[in-house]
């Protein structure tokens, strides 16, 4: 049984690193803009799709694949606060960003249902099938690149916020945008950066979580609205939080699987989520939001 | 001088009314159509279905339409049920009000074909189905809708009683999806290999939602000796599923004893994108492409003609509907009322998945759709010819 609860965790931990890095690129977006962005799971789709395409054309190349996903999530990134988030920011209103993601959204999965179309495509890479096996415990090399990447990516994005200059900015402008701009600091810049930022980790949460998926063009939606309760569940926008309900949230599910039912997942996830906003609306980790990023 | 406009329009529009009243009194000439709704998933996790079933239908009506049928054309008007209860009543009605079809097929998933069922029968609109497993679709069922495929009784009880004496299973994990087809397969095949002296270790039911299978096959390889694992979800979730339960070293495919048992849910190519993962995998498909009928190899030549790639089980079914449609109106069919009762009088109608006649609740009675196949090594299929 220890056999079994161990390995449980790891599956946990490794679930749970996945809804990390999707719910990261939420938490930066909300930590500086305080909006969602809807779009986010299409990027993840998008970013898979990229890394699947990769991988095939270079042979089995799957660093390569997720090398361009990154750029491909940048790149939409910058398009989506370009063309969306910066023009109807500029004319004053909160909502109008809300809801015109959901309409990229939407225009995103359609495109990629036509080009792509809708039978579920099977993203193995040369890592998917290696399992590594001992005392027990089974863990495929996809598996601990997973949890590689995903930590190599926290650290990278706790140094760059703590030790760089835009980093900084990027805290400063989250803090208070209008002061931060009187600093020399140009807010539309750093929020540029944020949305860049942000989508090139989903494009790259993308490019691990393929294999994983059910790879279709509908694939991010099936993993945004737990990124979302993970982001919720840590507060607000807050690093740190997302990191350990992400984890927290992939722990449960997997011992939800083994002691109750898989069919329980959601309800125990949401349970939390709604536990989380009765005793501690601030998140699991409570700052003040303008500390979050 | 008085400016008009519109003077120099008045000979270009003469000719053009001329020409309208003319293609419509053309159009009246070869008014003889049989009007068909098709109501399938083309979004959502379903729509493999739909973009199949497209397929099938179309090969089809392209061939009946060439000289038509008893004097009537073919025309088919196609609705995105999405696999989904609400999506599928809406489709419903919007395909009843707009296109006023004489015959409907469809859907895939049981969920949305009981959605659909009360609409047609209301409007008296016969629906013709080939996907749809769950019971209650034709337990109590209705007068105007038929189903082609066996239903989850049929299949179930014919899987559990081959995997407890051709397989001699006497241990069985179940894995589906929480559906009414889901949960209805698992229940009847958990009755059977109940009933014939096996034990079912557990019954593992999941959402749509779950992408991650690892926690599942985890803990079903803590279960100790399983001999058979029937699995009841869709393509992409019963890919994962597959590939997972090889990781943990449970199934064949993984170094395992477990046999997977599947359904008539996965599309041919499944095995291709499985690997060797699905190595030992047994399942039913309701075409079975080696089968040396005339009927069945005409099929796939045209098929691969007209596309280019051989056809799958969905293909298939989808091109038996509308070509039993075809043979009603062959034997008289001509609007809703008489195509129910030719449909209902079906005698031995053969075609690419088996041969169909219905009983008195609708339901084909025929096995030979059912067709049970076993994947090799190099994940081909080798039919077992246990029907």
């Amino acid at each position: 049984m220890l056999t079994v609860i161990l390995q449980q965790g790891i599956n946990g931990v490794v679930v749970g690193s996945l809804y990390v890095l999707v719910a990261l690129g939420l938490t930066l977006i909300y930590g500086v803009l305080v909006q969602i962005n809807f779009a986010h799971a299409d990027i993840v789709t998008l970013g898979a799709f990229a890394a699947y395409f990769v991988t095939h054309l270079l042979s089995g190349n799957y660093f390569a694949g997720i090398a361009v996903a990154l750029v491909v999530g940048g790149i939409l990134g910058w398009l989506v606060n370009a063309t969306i988030f910066l023009p109807l920011r500029e004319r004053g209103s909160e909502l109008l960003p809300l809801i015109a993601t959901i309409g990229v959204s939407i225009m995103l999965q359609n495109a990629m249902l036509i080009l792509l179309g809708p039978i579920p495509y099977a993203f193995n890479t040369p890592y998917s099938s290696q399992v590594i096996r001992f005392s027990g415990i089974f863990l495929t090399v996809q598996n601990v690149l997973i949890i590689v990447v995903s930590a190599l990516t926290i650290a990278l994005l706790y140094a760059f916020m703590k030790f760089t200059f835009l980093g900084k900015a990027l805290r400063a402008v989250s803090q208070d945008r209008e002061t931060a701009g009187l600093m020399g600091i140009n807010p539309n810049y750093v929020i540029m950066l944020t949305f860049v930022i942000a989508s090139a980790l989903a494009g790259m949460s993308g490019a691990m979580l393929g294999p994983v998926l059910v790879l279709t063009p509908f694939a991010g939606t099936t993993v945004i609205v737990k990124a979302f309760a993970i982001v919720i569940i840590g507060g607000f926008g807050n690093v740190e939080g997302t990191i350990i309900a992400g984890l927290l949230v992939g722990l449960i599910e997997s011992y939800t699987t083994q002691f109750l039912d898989p069919g329980l997942i959601d309800i125990v996830v949401f349970a939390l989520l709604l536990l989380t906003l009765a005793v501690r609306p601030t998140g699991l980790v409570a700052e003040k939001r303008e500390e979050n990023v | 001088m008085i400016y008009r406009p519109f003077r120099k329009l008045r000979v270009p529009a003469i000719v053009i009314g001329g020409l309208l009243v003319a293609s419509a009194s053309q159009l009246h000439a070869a008014d003889k159509v049989i009007k068909i709704g098709a109501l399938f998933p083309i979004s959502g996790p379903g729509s493999y279905f739909g973009v199949q079933d497209k397929q099938g239908v179309e090969l089809a009506v392209e061939q009946l339409n060439k000289s038509g049928v008893n004097g009537y054309k073919f025309e088919v008007q196609y609705e995105d049920s999405a696999c989904s209860p609400l999506p599928a009543s809406q489709a419903a009605k919007r395909l009843i009000d707009q296109f006023k079809p004489d015959v409907a097929i469809g859907e895939e998933c049981s969920d949305a074909t009981l959605a659909i069922m009360p609409i047609m029968a209301q409007a008296k609109v016969p629906l013709l189905n080939a996907g749809s497993s769950s019971i209650k679709v034709t337990q109590p069922g209705n007068p105007w809708t038929f189903r082609i495929m066996p239903n989850e009784v049929m299949q179930g009880v014919d899987i559990a009683t081959n995997a407890y004496k051709r397989l001699n299973a006497r241990t069985a994990v179940l894995l589906h999806e929480n559906t009414n087809a889901g949960i209805g397969n698992a229940k009847v095949f958990a009755e059977t290999f109940t009933k014939l002296g096996g034990k079912i270790l557990a019954d593992i039911g999941f959402g749509r939602d779950v992408n991650d299978f690892t926690s599942i096959a985890t803990r079903v390889a803590g279960l100790g000796k399983i001999d058979v694992i029937p699995t009841y979800t869709l393509e992409g979730q019963g890919l994962k599923i597959t590939q997972a339960l090889a990781q943990a070293g449970v199934v064949k495919g993984g170094g395992g004893k477990a046999i997977q048992l599947g359904t008539i849910w996965l599309p041919f190519g499944f095995e291709q994108k499985a690997g060797k993962a699905a190595l030992g995998y047994v399942r039913i498909v309701q075409f079975d492409p080696t089968d040396k009928r005339a009927v069945v190899q005409d099929f796939i030549k045209a098929f691969k003609a007209k596309y280019n790639q051989a056809p799958t089980h969905i293909n298939a079914h989808a091109y038996d509907q509308v070509m039993l449609i075809a043979d009603v109106v062959r034997r008289g069919g001509k609007d809703a009322q008489s195509i129910r009762d030719g449909l209902a009088a079906t005698k031995n109608f053969s075609g690419v998945t088996g041969s169909a006649e219905f009983d008195k609740t609708n339901q084909n009675i025929k096995m030979d759709t059912v067709h049970y196949m076993e994947t090799m090594p190099d994940l081909s299929w080798k039919a077992l010819k246990w029907n």
